[in-house]
């Protein structure tokens, strides 16, 4: 039973921090379609980063500040440039895909699979079976509360959804929704970069090309399941997470004879089924405020 | 409370322009403390620019304001609320979303953490103050649109405001909501709240406020003028101004909401042809896009002007829907001259005459990013098969020639619909579904936004088709129109025609029914 508590939490917290950073964004306005871009830079500068100065914690920070400053050339795009963030969001991506395969080449001189000497710190043995899980799965749960108070809980987080919901009404109280979204998407960048450094530090130690595998859009998805609120959505992310565990499961117990790219595509098929369930249940992406690429401002 | 000062405020020169659009020409007026001021105008008068320059959301130009005697710097809401201003919009700028509690504290300050309990505590007693009868945990779509208005009113004074602008805040009201309203705002004058009240109705504006402003064409025209030295009748030449003369002076009133109207009774003979339309107990499928019809019935006979009066979103859009195809019918039969049309398509409707001027002229009336003759044409291809040729040219040709008779003003028929301002566009619409195979033509809110001149106009093309024999169905909110122009008003109510009136109107009787009153 450990051992698969373990495998959900391990594949788990990562969607977890992406659909956080998907439901900050979602609230200001934003369809944020860049999620993926912004994990695999987070990734990538994270086991670069300590290939190179040989420091976990420094290379968390420049990963980090690499996702708020791609976020900050999103938020450009967007807001500024008044580009269609479906597709803006869609070319970050690309550019962090691309990128971090390029950056390998450029820095390694191949584009195999890097390894860095150390991973994020252990919590440690007092937590027994669990010891073996990283800081960042620990701090998990404080993460989402925090984003559930600030989020649901503050002023700053009712001019939030209100620049996404309603501009006018932000702007009619002095809030400055343009304003609001920079902000939301560089806490949002923040928390892809550890969901990045989570997946290829947490427990591997490793990066290679596209090792994000959709994970940026399954937490997109996680957002839409849970209509956009911290709580539920990361009860998606989770939901996404037990059924790939129970995929791997059920590769060891069935062996050959379920085709076994089937039961890789589980978290997938999940996916797609649980966007049609909260469809079925309160019209999904209308039930969560806003519409996709719409910035009203009368 | 603090004796107001003097004056609250002041502006001085203030000239405001959206792209070429010169919105408020040197506009210098001052307000004094303590007072109901009214100020008037047309719509595109520039009454709605100026509330929004005094309250920050509008960078004037040029120009400078001063609020208790104190300038701020324009366009920056912020400062606007620290100098005591704040505005109550038209449309209600309340995420509806929110809770009420929730829509209080967004805009307030002080208080950083909150519980969801402590957050309704406080602002329950805060909307207790006001007497305004709102629970602080329901949630804005629910509440109905008084309640809403209260709510904004209730959240513009979170902060100690002194000035208090009110935009067209009767417009979404039944008559005896805006009573409850200004009584409400007398009130807030009592405890020393200075209040501009931006209005289109001089019959309000006479009720209510100590002084009158009149805007026209972005300038100011006159005031403040103290509205006990002034009668209806002065007011409204001052709004209507010298072009307004070849208006007729029954529809002048209605125009001005200067007098309450009443009905010639002309056009009310005795209607004895067949109905045109005719709606048996319809009831619609829930669909979320306003409340469903519940059991209506509705007859327009040939020759006649049926208003649709109510509060908005009591099912008027339903029921234009439901008549134009576009809302699933879940029982009950929907005759269009006689045939049973209940579950045929738009195409068949049109086939028969039906024609619709749509509620939001510039998203389902035309294609923006279109040009004129395509926005103009379509009414025309519709009828034909798909593979049917078309002939540009022919086309373009025909569509001058509608718009000369309808007097579009265009410069070239290429032109984006999006360039023309609310009144041609309109007319661009009426020149395409008014046209001579028309029988039954539903008006939805056909004058909303247009100017006193292009009001005049729909309203005289609306009865040129009651003259050729068309029946039709005429949707609005305003009661002054309504009653002026259809000869026979039905109310709705939640989806349901509650009440059913023969001209002579009597305005109370049918304001009762608005608010479900006599259902």
């Amino acid at each position: 039973m450990d051992d698969i508590v373990i495998a959900i939490l391990r594949s788990g917290t990562p969607l977890v921090y992406v659909a956080l950073a998907g439901v900050i964004a979602q609230r200001s306005g934003i369809w944020h379609l860049g999620l993926e871009g912004l994990m695999i830079t987070g990734a990538c500068a994270t086991i670069v980063g300590t290939v190179l100065t040989g420091s976990v914690g420094l290379s968390l920070l420049i990963a980090i500040l690499l996702c708020a400053l791609g976020s900050v050339l999103f938020w450009l795009v967007v807001e500024i440039l008044k580009a269609n963030q479906i597709i803006a969001g869609l070319g970050l991506t690309g550019l962090g895909l691309g990128g971090t395969s390029l950056a390998i080449q450029a820095i390694f001189g191949s584009q195999g699979a890097v390894s860095a000497p150390a991973g994020l710190p252990k919590i440690g043995a007092a937590f027994g079976a669990y010891g073996g899980l990283s800081v960042l799965v620990l701090a998990m749960p404080f993460i989402v509360f925090l984003t559930w108070v600030l989020l649901c809980r503050t002023r700053f987080g009712l001019r939030l959804a209100a620049s996404g919901e309603h501009p006018f009404a932000a702007r009619s109280v002095g809030a400055k929704p343009a304003v609001m979204r920079l902000v939301a998407l560089v806490i949002g960048g923040a928390f892809c970069a550890l969901a990045g450094a989570e997946l290829a530090a947490g427990s591997l130690q490793i990066f290679s090309q596209n090792m994000t595998a959709g994970r940026g859009f399954m937490g997109f998805a996680a957002v839409i399941f849970g209509a956009g609120h911290p709580i539920w959505a990361t009860f998606a992310a989770l939901f996404f997470a037990i059924v790939g565990a129970i995929g791997i499961r059920a590769q060891l117990v069935f062996g050959d004879r379920i085709p076994h790219d089937l039961l890789l595509g589980l978290p997938y098929i999940a996916t797609v089924f649980g966007i049609w369930l909260s469809a079925r249940l309160r019209g999904g992406a209308r039930g969560a405020t806003g519409g996709f690429g719409e910035l009203k401002d009368p | 409370m603090k004796e107001p000062p003097d004056v609250v405020l002041a502006c001085r020169n203030i000239y405001v322009t959206y792209g070429e659009v010169v919105a408020l020409d040197d506009v210098s007026i001052n307000f004094r403390g303590g007072m109901i001021h009214a100020v008037v105008g047309q719509n595109g008068a520039g009454k709605t620019t100026f509330a929004r320059t005094v309250a920050g959301l509008v960078r004037p130009a040029t120009g400078s304001l001063e609020i208790n005697g104190r300038p701020i710097p324009g366009g920056n809401v912020n400062d606007a609320r620290s100098a005591g201003v704040e505005l109550v919009h038209q449309s209600f700028a309340l995420p509806p979303s929110f809770t009420v509690a929730e829509a209080m504290q967004f805009g307030a300050d002080g208080g950083r953490l909150y519980t969801r309990a402590a957050l309704e505590r406080r602002w329950q007693a805060h909307l207790d103050a006001l007497d305004v009868k709102v629970r602080a945990g329901a949630q804005i779509r629910s509440l109905t649109v008084e309640q809403q208005q209260a709510v904004e009113i209730a959240r513009a004074l979170v902060t100690d405001a002194s000035l208090l602008i009110l935009d067209e805040p009767t417009a979404v009201l039944s008559p005896e909501g805006a009573d409850k309203l200004f009584e409400r705002i007398r009130r807030l004058k009592e405890r020393g709240v200075t209040i501009i009240l931006i209005l289109h109705k001089i019959r309000e504006v006479l009720a209510v406020s100590d002084t009158v402003s009149v805007l026209r064409g972005g300038q100011l025209i006159d005031g403040p003028l103290p509205a006990a030295d002034i009668d209806a009748e002065t007011l409204a030449s001052l709004i209507i101004g010298p072009s307004g003369r070849a208006i007729a002076e029954e529809d002048r009133n209605s125009l001005t909401g200067a007098t309450p109207p009443t009905t010639d009774g002309a056009a009310t003979t005795a209607v004895t042809s067949a109905p045109m339309l005719s709606l048996t107990n319809v009831t619609t499928l829930s669909d979320g896009d306003g409340p469903p019809l519940d059991s209506v019935d509705l007859t327009v006979h040939a020759g006649e002007i049926v208003g649709v009066a109510g509060v908005e979103g009591n099912g008027q859009r339903t029921l234009v829907r439901a008549i134009s195809a576009l809302a699933d019918v879940a029982s009950g039969t929907l005759e269009i001259d006689g045939h049973d049309m209940a579950d045929s398509s738009l195409l068949s409707r049109r086939a028969l005459g039906l024609r619709v001027i749509p509620f939001e002229r510039n998203v389902e009336g035309l294609s923006l990013t279109s040009p004129l003759w395509e926005n103009w044409s379509v009414g025309r291809l519709l009828s034909k098969p798909l593979h049917a040729a078309i002939r540009p040219d022919g086309l373009r040709r025909d569509c001058r020639a509608a718009f000369d008779d309808w007097d579009v003003r265009y410069s070239n028929v290429e032109q984006r619909a999006g360039s023309l301002s609310g009144g041609n566009a309109q007319k661009v619409i009426l020149s395409r579904e008014m046209d001579d195979a028309a029988r039954l033509i539903v008006a939805a809110q056909p004058t909303r936004g247009l100017d006193i001149g292009a009001t005049a106009f729909v309203w005289d093309a609306l009865r040129d088709a009651r003259q050729r024999g068309c029946g039709v169905v005429f949707v609005s909110s305003d009661l002054d129109e309504i009653f002026d122009v259809a000869d026979r008003v039905v109310v709705m109510f939640a989806g349901r025609v509650v009440a059913e009136f023969c001209a002579p109107f009597d305005l109370a009787t049918v304001g009762s029914a608005m608010t479900g009153a006599q259902a």
